[in-house]
């Protein structure tokens, strides 16, 4: 019998996925053995301290990465590079910044904040493994581990209806994606034959297939895998009402977390393994970043929940990040990088708002319900139409600079239409945002009754409520300190690499240019 | 020549999905065909030939209990995939192996110690998922544990 | 004597489509957690078998990781429809209706 060699194991590279997963068991295990419930400031703090922890961790990795380059490790399964310290850093933060929002709202709703820190935790840590996943079944694992836990974490309002709804729409839509994706697993590693990403694109930049049918199939199933994962059309229904189920805070984790890991995955599988290919996969992902970018842009005009409107939005979002993997330039995943970073910046922070917005109970998301809200909460307002107009694109926030990079990379890579059409539904959903930004400040304070009749019944019992007193007083929610905190973060971190974009393009160049 | 080739390429896999697709319709068709023609009526599906029609149907009892616990065994059950390859090996993985089954094993242990001290183990009247977790002290988790592991090991 | 392996292949493909098809068709939601799974071990045996053509183990150590991936799956879906039908228990059977829907 062979002797088992054991593979060198670097346990630096996989820092961070550990510091979250084991801080995830260990507070797990202090829940379960403490004689009371563990209070909600133990549990935010401990969220926040190992997003920091892992943070910090990340940036020694980043170090570590200029110096001595990229590297790999557990027999090529891991690898240290751009990408995953980059997935690292934008996770972590997410993870800060949503501990931060979720303390008051877990509070408020009586959820078991314990439960909600641990699931975040491991939803976060599957993120980071896809990120530094360089075999796909490791990429399966990720996408799992990151998927299982947010269909809990979906689920987590047990007293709203929608919320378990959208939980069993998700987990059905997920577990089909999965069983596709390992599908696609399957197919490739039959033809190619290795699930490692090194070995298979080494080996398909060596060979000439001869009988391309296999690695097709797998190819075009591992991309509807991840079309599902990321919500890109026609992969994209469950999205709006999955967004609108959830709880507020886990939205916003999840337009961060699941984003991230989901695209970063994506880029790699694609650069990696399928980056000789291109010429038979470009023209269907062409298709599908147009048409995301389009029906996202296109359906959040004809919303009138806002959460729903923001979950189109996150469609649009996800096709322009998708135009940095039709390019497979390295402008272009620098632009999707940046991207992805600054747009999980906004969706945390305008969820945070929308969670304050959606009263004691987190149901009002109708759009008339935010009917005078400048005159009402001039501070809430103001924010919330920032951080709109910066997912817009409105110039000195990152959200132009975003649109800016990855638009820049598609013309420098010929896709003139491509970038033009992008650039139109870009204008399109701005409308969208506009909207909202008008009822807040051009209407007044007492909501009347939409002309049309049309949306009347998808009104929050809330919004019929408003009617009756003028002034919605009793159900107002305060900002919260961490709350507050958040999205001040948020809102000073769109602001700032608006205005002084630098160092946080470099990061995403530098990470692009890293990648193994 | 590329052209060709594309159209070359796709053909393997839409023969793929044309068969895949036939089989699947062509096995509805099947079912349709050779099921019982007659589809019950309301009366026949109806539990008592005469009196009074039940307007809704009584709530039946759903112990939901059950349901839990066979939940959490699919989990506890299937971690043994891991467990067996280890067995085979692991005298040639020395201490590395020893130390990840470990690790495995502990992370394992405290899901189960979550839900044990949650309730989700116990049998008998809900008591104390319905009054919430002041009853629960560090003592009596590790003693409901013993008690779970103790009859685990008997059965 | 030995089967040629495409057609594992073939029954493999065959088992993936049926559980698509079945998933995109049917409204219960239990069939359709069965679907996933008739889908996820379609993708195990293509796993064995293209291990056992290629004369590589990886694949089968893959099945593995699919195995209790699905086991897992499956609990969190069982659990999220228990949590469904208890909020309802008054109407047990509408409750089955209203999934359909």
């Amino acid at each position: 019998m062979n002797p088992i060699t054991v593979p060198s194991i670097s346990y630096f590279t996989m820092a961070p996925m550990l510091v979250l997963f084991v801080g995830s068991v260990l507070l797990m295990a202090a829940a379960s053995l403490l004689r009371h419930r563990l209070p909600e400031v133990v549990s935010t703090a401990t969220s926040v301290l190992l997003g920091l922890g892992a943070l910090v961790v990340s940036i020694l990795q980043w170090d570590h990465l200029i110096r001595h380059g990229s590297s790999s490790t557990v027999a090529g399964a891991l690898v240290l590079d751009g990408f995953s310290v980059f997935v690292n850093i934008t996770v972590s933060c997410a993870v800060i910044l949503t501990a931060l929002v979720a303390h008051d709202y877990l509070a408020r709703l009586k959820f078991d904040s314990a439960e909600f820190h641990i699931l975040a935790l491991l939803s976060a840590s599957g993120a980071l493994i896809m990120g530094a996943a360089n075999d796909l079944v490791v990429v399966f694992l990720g996408l799992e581990i990151l998927s299982i836990a947010l269909y809990v974490l979906v689920a987590l309002n047990r007293k709203n209806e929608k919320s378990a709804e959208g939980a069993l729409k998700y987990f059905v839509l997920g577990g089909f994606s999965s069983a596709v994706f390992v599908y696609g697993i399957a197919l490739t590693y039959g033809a190619t034959g290795s699930t490692n990403l090194a070995k298979m694109g080494t080996y398909l930049s060596a060979n000439v297939v001869h009988r391309p049918g296999l690695l097709l199939a797998g190819i075009g199933l591992l991309a509807v895998g991840f079309c599902f994962k990321i919500a890109a059309v026609p992969f994209h229904m469950w999205t709006p009402d999955v967004y609108e189920g959830a709880p507020t805070p886990v939205t916003g984790f999840m337009a961060a977390v699941a984003k991230v890991g989901g695209f970063v995955a994506f880029l790699r599988v694609f650069e990696t393994a399928f980056s000789t290919q291109q010429s038979t996969w470009a023209p269907l992902l062409y298709t599908v970043a147009l048409l995301t970018t389009f029906i996202g842009a296109t359906s959040a005009i004809a919303q009138h929940n806002v959460k729903r409107m923001l979950a189109y939005s996150s469609i649009n979002h996800a096709g322009f990040i998708l135009l940095g993997v039709v390019v497979l330039t390295k402008a272009g995943f620098a632009g999707s990088l940046y991207y992805l970073f600054t747009y999980s910046v906004m969706a945390i922070g305008t969820f945070a708002l929308l969670g304050v917005l959606g009263g004691a109970r987190d149901e009002d998301h109708d759009l008339t319900s935010y009917r005078g809200l400048a005159k009402r909460r001039p501070g809430v307002a103001l924010s919330l139409a920032l951080l709109l107009l910066a997912q817009a694109g409105m110039p000195f926030t990152t959200g132009f600079l975003a649109k800016f990079g990855v638009i820049e990379a598609t013309v420098a890579h010929g896709e003139i239409p491509l970038a033009l059409l992008a650039m139109v539904s870009a204008t399109i959903s701005a409308v969208a945002y506009l909207r909202v930004g008008i009822v807040m400040y051009a209407t007044h304070d007492v909501p009347t009754p939409v002309s049309d009749g049309s949306s009347f019944k998808d009104r929050a019992e809330g919004s019929l409520l408003l009617e009756v007193e003028p002034v919605a007083t009793t159900h107002e929610v305060p900002v919260a300190p961490t709350t507050g905190l958040a999205i001040g973060i948020c809102l000073a971190v769109t602001f700032y690499f608006g205005i002084a974009p630098g160092a946080l393009l470099d990061f995403a160049r530098q990470a692009a240019q890293l990648l193994r | 020549m590329v052209e060709q080739k594309a159209v070359d390429t796709y053909l393997p896999v839409l023969l793929l999905l044309i068969v895949g697709i036939l089989f699947a319709s062509l096995s509805f068709v099947a079912s349709g065909l050779l099921a019982p023609r007659k589809k019950p009526t309301a009366a026949k599906l109806a539990p008592y030939e005469c009196g009074i029609v039940p307007d809704r149907e009584p709530p039946t009892r759903f112990p939901v209990r059950f349901y839990l616990v066979a939940m959490i065994f699919i989990i506890f059950d299937i971690e043994i995939v891991f467990m067996y390859p280890f067995a085979v090996v692991f005298r040639q993985l020395h201490t590395f192996g020893l130390v990840e089954v470990l690790t495995f094993s502990v992370t394992i242990f405290v899901a189960l110690l979550f839900l044990v001290s949650n309730g989700a183990l116990s049998w008998g009247p809900a008591k104390i998922l319905t009054k919430g977790m002041p009853s629960r002290t560090s003592d009596s988790t590790i003693v409901r544990i013993s008690a779970a592991t103790s009859t685990e090991q008997a059965a | 004597m030995s089967v040629n392996p495409s057609w594992f292949l073939i029954l493999s493909a065959l088992l993936f489509s049926i559980g698509a098809f079945g998933l995109l068709i049917r409204r219960n939601v239990l069939v359709m957690f069965m679907c996933v799974e008739l889908m996820l071990n379609a993708a195990n045996l293509s796993f064995v078998t293209f291990s056992r053509m290629l004369g590589d183990i990886g694949g089968q150590a893959t099945v593995f990781f699919v195995l209790v991936v699905a086991a897992a799956e499956v609990v969190v879906g069982l659990g999220l429809v228990v949590a469904i039908f208890r909020r309802r228990h008054h109407a047990v059977v509408d409750d089955l209706s209203s999934m359909k829907g």
